[in-house]
């Protein structure tokens, strides 16, 4: 036997430098077999290494068995190895773990405190809800025990098990709050409850408002400083509940500032009062700004005098919680706060920067960014010092590393990530609120401009990809731009300028980064404004001719799709300045001109990628006629063809672009007679049966012929701009085209067909009549009336204009007169109209964008049905078992790695008068029976559980509450169909039906438009389905 | 609550992990090297809170008090401690929790080093579950610490350091650990 200790295997690891990993493959090896003698020595001792293994990352759940083993050892130092092992290594899904069951029970009744604290320490590393129903009653009685130091371990045990099985609390509770309340009892013991109290009082605060004298009491006697900061903590979850207890302790507080030498105290302190919300409450009779002055003066010079760097962290960290509330207080701290932001510690620097973009106002805003940028500028970065084929991540991380810290010197190189989020900063604040803070923007183009040139390196994968692009702080840039050139009108010559000196070649080198990486995005939003403010540009040859250079072609298909398409709006706009002066220079320059781009233009008519090839064909057939037509002019013209000056530029011309509402489309109303269960064609089936019969025949080819090809081209792409009712008026031809509703025929017909179908809906609940019988037409009239063009088929305009559909959804919407474009929201910031986001109705407009952000909390919005029933179906669907059990049915958010989840915690409702003795007594009696009871009622709430979600997977993703309140009538209905005479079940179908409708029209009122009918079709869905299987 | 304590040498080498909920090991070493390259590039001046690596990063926009956001960390001579920890934690308590930690090794130890920690493994391990239950701090008094430590190991915990130390200089290494020493630049205490 020469098996080796733990010793032994550390040194053996420390004497096979270099070849470790083969060391411990043998080692782990001789582990394998040592483990499986039958000498417990030998077996614990391989355990350990086994242990100190694992902690390099060498798995050890195959010995879970022999964990066991071990843990049941009689040696009590064999015991403890054994129970290190569970600890280190048992999962909730480790299986032996039942096995373990009745020995930790055993344990648990120990006379050997050294023993009995081994599952006590052990349990919060292995509970399940299962092993904590079982081994309650064990653990429970071990909170009176002697020793303070079982007690203190018990408390934090039972809150573990609570976290899994929530009903602990039940028992628990009043005998954790008798620890608390004891005056005499071991000082260690109060805090360690203290600390569970505080852990428990963020998710039920309610709880813990009758413990607040005696926690006050615990605080004033200020023994412990531990304990103290634990206790202010909570009293800051708790004074939102209670207000009277800000003005009990705005006084112990403040003293405690004033006078505690402690930092950690003082900080606390300070925080609590924060997060309290005392400075919130200047009604409850306390000197708020004096508290607040206090505070602030406190955090000052945490960051000011002590130099200390930590001090300096949490004072900004304070600083960031108050900022959302009181940034005013914020900001007259701003001269610190700023030289915070050029603190040589990247967590200081992060924090001020967080702080400064929250703080900021229209004011501090330049002298803000300025900074940054300086700071940007100031730094070389990090990859640009390196050398410039490695631009990874990890390789600037390993360089960083190796340069010697020169610290306070302004040339340390700043992180990566450091300079994207100073650049993100820089670009959230100046977009904030639609350019709020903005009030110099030739100054903020400017800065945009010098953005550019400190764009972090694309990472690999992403670079040149379509993932990403709109993310990328490239992107941001460019966007931002395009952004203000079609908001801010004063400004489109700046931003055209701007967008011009990124786009020249020659300026290239100068205004991009040395990586080269963010060209493309930005140079791809540059190019637009470029084309699209073609007029304001200071050097139109220039521009075209950066945009035609060879390099050109190495740019993503996107940005050259966009260089395609601006290319001949600047020649057109070329043209007609040249026009004013026509000479035959001027033709000759023209028409080189026009040479190069059809030439840059054949390059890329066969480009890999669709979108390029289309446009340059495009252009290239429309260039080369340009240039036929200026060949073909006589020399002594004195004027450009007017395929040049006048037919090109009417292409790129027309409606001003505006800034529409990202949820604008949303809003677009369905068209009334808009039935997407009605067969476009009803004679289909007969039809494809016809083609099916007569295969071989010619005529089914006719048939399809005459279906698939004998109709006009539907001009879809015109009728999706948002013209305005006078466009449409204008071009009529455009508005004329013929769509799948109508195209086949004539308006005797459909006036026909629609008879019908009203006549067949006439008894469907679930159709909803036209509430006017005006309404329908009303659209109609009023474009009759205003082009007078009797032959306009109004149902084959698939989206309607804007301002009229207003008309017609007043009476869902608030009823508040749409202003026309742009003239709401106007902002008058200086001198400059920050155009507003167009859309159908500004006021819903809010609550749609910000419906993502509140989709997974929000009950009040109730602009869309698919979240809020999201949200309450989970009740519908488990009747109440008993209050702690149902507040597991919510779907728990996306649980981070390393976190305990706690959630479980905030159902479960505690007394609310303290029990009595004899209660206690007779709860510890009953607790067997009510743990078999609890048993009974997991299962059931797990068996409902799953029904539930067997329930969801039918349904699919997104069906709303009615989908389920549907379904749940079906089922009714199943239980009852047997029993009912069949003698009329068209009756009782539409009696049932009809229920549901009156439903959905109460609903209908509440909702809006779009989300009403999607409604509509689901719930005609889910009726199909009942009848179906009714039918059945 | 805390989350995980974590110690690991200049190296990255790992001398304890604790992790209060439940990992796989690879993720756990996979967090260890994430933390070790965040903690290792920083200067000493710099303070001692740590941004999230991103193993850590919040999945969503829910700020979730249950969710670890501070990562706390001292460096003694070798060896880095570190803490991951909800907010509901105080960070400057945190940094005490580290100091008190570390003084009740010294006095289990007497004038601890590295290569203690590697030997005394286990008392390394019964030292922390004196302080921390299940995530929650159930004693920071120095004296209690130890003589809970005391009364499971007994006199076992000086004769095996002192047996570390001597079997660490036969093989001809172990000179050079200094003790862990205090305060690398600050010193005070929050206390």
């Amino acid at each position: 036997m020469f098996e080796k200790s733990l010793v032994d295997l550390i040194r053996g690891l420390r004497g096979h430098k270099g070849n470790e990993s083969e060391y411990i493959q043998s080692a782990l090896k001789e582990c394998r077999n040592e483990i499986r003698s039958q000498d417990l020595d030998v077996k614990a001792t391989a355990l350990l290494k086994l242990i100190y293994l694992e902690m390099f990352g060498y798995d050890m759940t195959w010995a879970a068995f022999n964990v066991l083993e071990v843990m049941a050892s009689p040696k009590i130092m064999q015991k403890r190895v054994g129970y290190l092992a569970a600890v280190q290594t048992f999962r909730p899904d480790t299986e032996v773990l039942m096995l373990a069951e009745n020995l930790l029970k055993k344990d648990l009744t120990s006379p050997s405190i050294p023993i009995l604290t081994l599952p006590i320490v052990t349990l919060p590393h292995i509970v399940t809800s299962s092993l904590a129903l079982s081994i309650l009653s064990d653990l429970l009685p071990r909170l009176s025990h002697s020793q303070p130091a079982v007690r203190k371990k018990t408390i934090v045990a039972l809150y573990r098990l609570a976290l899994v099985y929530p009903e602990t609390l039940r028992v628990a509770w009043p005998k954790i709050k008798e620890r608390l309340l004891d005056e005499d009892e071991d000082s260690s013991v109060t805090a360690a409850t203290v600390n569970v109290v505080c852990e428990l009082g963020w998710r039920r605060p309610q709880d813990f408002l009758p413990l607040a004298p005696r926690l006050f009491d615990l605080l004033l006697a200020q023994k412990n400083n531990w304990m103290g900061i634990k206790i202010i903590k909570l009293f800051a979850v708790l004074t939102p509940l209670e207000p009277r207890l800000v003005k009990k302790l705005v006084r112990p507080l403040t003293k405690l500032i004033q006078e505690t030498t402690a930092m950690s105290l003082l900080y606390e302190c300070i925080s609590g009062i924060i997060q309290g919300g005392i400075l919130d409450m200047a009604d409850s009779g306390v000197d708020v700004e004096e508290v607040a002055d206090l505070c602030i003066s406190k955090l000052r010079g945490m960051i000011v005098l002590d130099g200390d760097p930590n001090l300096k962290y949490v004072a900004l960290l304070a600083f960031n919680k108050i900022v959302g509330s009181h940034p005013a207080l914020v900001s007259m701290q701003q001269d610190v706060i700023m030289t915070c932001l050029d603190d040589p510690d990247i967590s200081i620097k992060m924090q001020a920067l967080e702080l400064v973009s929250g703080m900021v106002n229209s004011d501090s805003l330049p002298g803000v960014v300025d900074r940054l940028i300086k700071q940007l500028a100031s730094s070389p970065s990090a990859v640009d010092d390196a050398a410039n084929g490695h631009p990874e991540e990890g390789q600037t991380d390993m360089e960083q590393r190796l340069i010697p810290d020169k610290r306070g010197s302004e040339n340390t190189p700043l992180s990566e990530e450091y300079r994207q989020e100073i650049l993100t900063r820089i670009l959230d604040m100046g977009s904030h609120n639609t350019y709020v803070n903005i009030t110099d923007f030739e100054w903020y183009i400017e800065i945009l401009v010098h953005l550019v040139r400190h764009l972090p390196p694309d990472k690999e994968t992403t670079s040149g990809m379509l993932a990403d692009t709109t993310s990328s702080l490239g992107a941001r840039v460019g966007a931002q731009l395009v952004d203000i050139a079609v908001r801010v009108k004063e400004l489109r010559p700046d931003t055209t300028r701007a967008a011009e000196t990124l786009v020249l070649l020659s300026n290239r080198v100068i205004s991009y980064p040395r990586h080269g990486s963010g060209q493309n995005e930005v140079l791809r939003s540059a190019a637009w404004i470029c084309g699209e403010f073609a007029g304001y540009l200071s050097n139109p040859y220039e521009v075209v001719n950066s945009l035609i250079h060879e390099s050109s072609t190495d740019f993503g298909p996107a940005t050259l799709a966009i260089f395609v398409q601006a290319i001949p709006k600047i020649i057109s706009q070329i043209a007609v300045t040249a026009n004013r002066e026509w000479n035959i220079s001027r033709g000759a320059t023209m028409s080189l001109l026009l040479a190069r781009t059809t030439e840059f233009l054949e390059g890329l008519s066969s480009h890999p990628n669709l979108d390029v090839q289309e446009r340059s064909v495009e252009f290239l057939e429309l260039l080369r006629l340009s240039s036929e037509a200026l060949s073909a002019q006589s020399n002594d013209n004195t004027q450009a063809p007017l395929l040049l000056t006048s037919a090109i530029p009417t292409l790129f011309s027309g409606m001003d672009l505006n800034p529409v509402a990202a949820a604008a489309q949303k809003k677009v109303p369905l068209p009334n007679d808009l039935d997407l269960d009605d067969p476009i064609n009803p004679d289909l089936p007969s039809i494809l049966q016809a083609s099916q019969e007569a295969d071989e025949g010619d005529s089914a080819d006719d048939v399809f012929q005459s279906f698939y090809h004998d109709r006009e081209p539907v001009q879809v792409i015109s009728s999706l701009q948002p013209h305005s009712g006078s466009a449409i008026v204008d071009h009529p031809s455009e508005a004329e085209p013929t769509s799948y509703q109508s195209a086949p025929e004539s308006p005797a017909t459909v006036a026909q067909r629609k008879a019908e179908r009203a006549a067949r809906n006439k008894d469907d609940p679930f159709y909803i009549a036209p509430l006017d019988d005006s309404s329908p037409h009303q659209l109609h009239d009023i474009i009759r009336k205003s082009n007078g063009d009797e032959e306009l088929d109004v149902d084959s305009i698939p989206i309607i204009d804007l301002q009229i559909d207003h008309t017609q959804t007043t009476a869902t919407h608030h009823g508040e007169d749409y202003p026309g474009r742009s003239t709401r929201k106007k902002k008058p910031v200086r001198k400059f109209v920050v155009a507003a986001d167009e859309t159908l109705d500004p006021d819903a407009d809010a609550s749609l964008a910000t419906q993502p952000l509140s989709k997974s909390a929000s009950h009040s919005h109730s602009t869309s049905l698919s979240t809020t029933p999201a949200v309450h179906r989970p009740r519908s669907l488990s009747p109440h078992v008993g209050p702690g059990l149902s507040g597991k049915a919510p779907v728990r958010p996306t649980r981070n790695l390393l976190t305990v989840d706690s959630s479980t915690l905030e159902k479960l409702s505690l007394e609310g008068p303290p029990e009595s003795e004899s209660e206690i007594l007779r709860r510890e009696a009953e607790e067997a029976e009510m743990a078999i009871a609890l048993r009974e009622v997991e299962r059931k709430r797990l068996e409902m559980q799953r029904e539930a979600e067997r329930q969801r997977t039918v349904l699919g993703e997104g069906v709303d509450a009615d989908g389920t309140v549907v379904r749940r009538k079906k089922k009714k209905k199943k239980k009852q169909m047997p029993r009912e005479v069949e003698g009329e079940p068209d009756n009782q179908l539409g009696l049932e039906e009809g229920v549901v409708a009156v439903k959905k029209k109460k609903k209908k009122k509440v909702v809006k438009i779009r989300s009403e009918q999607a409604d509509v079709d689901k719930a005609a869905e889910g009726a199909d389905g009942a009848v179906g299987a009714e039918q059945d | 609550m805390l989350n995980a304590v974590l110690v690991f040498n200049n190296n990255g080498q790992p001398r304890l992990t604790k992790f209060y909920s439940q990992l796989d090991t690879a993720t756990q070493q996979s967090l260890l090297s994430q933390i070790f390259t965040l903690v290792s590039a920083r200067p000493a001046s710099a303070c001692n809170f740590l941004p999230l690596p991103p193993l850590l990063a919040p999945a969503g926009s829910s700020a979730s008090p249950d969710a670890p956001t501070q990562i706390t960390y001292r460096h003694y001579a070798t060896l880095y401690f570190i803490l991951i920890s909800t907010s509901t934690e105080s960070p400057l308590a945190l940094l005490d929790f580290i100091q008190v930690f570390v003084e009740a090794l010294d006095r289990l130890f007497e004038n601890v080093c590295e290569l203690d920690l590697i030997f005394g493994f286990e008392t390394l391990h019964a030292v922390l579950s004196e302080m921390v239950v299940g995530g929650v701090v159930v004693e920071t008094n120095l004296e209690k610490i130890v003589d809970g430590v005391k009364t499971t190991e007994g006199a076992k915990v000086k004769r095996r350091a002192v047996n570390a130390r001597d079997s660490g200089s036969s093989i001809g290494r172990g000179t050079g650990f200094a003790g862990l020493g205090w305060a690398t630049g600050t010193g005070s205490s929050w206390r």
